[in-house]
């Protein structure tokens, strides 16, 4: 090998440098995102009648609602997979999934009461959809417990990814919580197997949120995330 | 006939907390990847 290529590989930044770099540009991209869904939803989409104000929460509330879902499914389906693999870089995955969860969880788990409270007249209720989710939630915080206690990584990556495994059961029994049980929480009007139930100009502010939720935002997280935490590996293992 | 109830000062308080989370979020993840 030439002193030249020895010269650039020394160089070059180590692949966690680089996914936090491309992770953050992404986020940022995510979070100018986030201001098109704020002008789409509070300046240009026309307020419901019935409802009012409030139901401009919808817009984020679903976005981050499902977005949380998909975090800690695709956690779920990592920790399957670091069960049967044993790769290191999949438990940094489920790890950082499981994190970026976590901030979206708390984003449905505020706006949520905020809608509820103007619209069914109570901050809360114990009913299956809202009790399943925040038993989900909790689920995961106790995930991000048992990691922070456990210093073996290999132990800890084991007994986290049986944790994560309960998602995959978890997480399909909260969406269709609505449909197995009777539930004051509000069907699904998007996802669901019939026709979107919402005049164009409401649908279009939703499925842009949904995109700039799942899509940069996430993305964007997770990637700065699990470079975070593929820098934290190799620094062990150096 | 009535109009919509008023009940903005919650959509506010939704918006904020979106806003205040994702920044938050963002700004830890940026702080966590200078150290060194």
């Amino acid at each position: 090998m030439t002193d030249a290529a020895l010269g650039s590989m020394a160089a070059a930044p180590p692949a966690s440098a680089r996914l936090i770099r491309r992770g953050l540009v992404i986020t940022v991209i995510g979070l100018v995102g986030l201001g098109l869904v704020y002008y789409l939803a509070l300046v240009v989409t026309p307020t419901e009648r019935w409802q009012g104000l409030a139901q401009k929460i919808l817009y984020v509330h679903a976005p981050a609602a499902t977005t949380t879902l998909v975090s800690f499914l695709l956690t779920g389906i990592a920790s399957v997979a670091y069960l049967w693999l044993k790769d290191p870089r999949i438990d940094a995955f489920a790890e950082s999934s499981a994190e970026v969860g976590l901030a979206f969880g708390a984003m449905m788990l505020t706006t949520g009461p905020i809608w509820a409270k103007p619209i069914w007249g109570a901050w809360w209720q114990w009913e299956p959809r809202l009790t399943l989710t925040l038993l989900l939630v909790l689920l995961f915080i106790g995930y991000r417990a048992l990691r922070s206690a456990i210093d073996d990584p290999e132990e800890r990556g084991r007994y986290s990814a049986v944790v994560g495994v309960m998602a995959l059961v978890l997480v399909p029994f909260v969406h269709l919580s609505v449909y197995l049980f009777r539930t004051i929480h509000p069907q699904p009007v998007v996802l669901k197997p019939s026709e979107p139930t919402l005049p164009w100009e409401m649908l279009r502010t939703l499925l842009v949120s949904w995109a700039v939720f799942h899509l940069p935002l996430y993305i964007g997280f997770v990637t700065t995330r699990y470079g975070l935490a593929r820098r934290a590996q190799e620094e062990a293992a150096s | 006939m009535n109009g919509p109830p008023d009940n903005g000062a919650y959509m506010v308080a939704a918006y904020v907390v979106i806003a205040v989370v994702a920044v938050s979020y963002a700004v830890s993840l940026w702080r966590r990847s200078r150290r060194p």
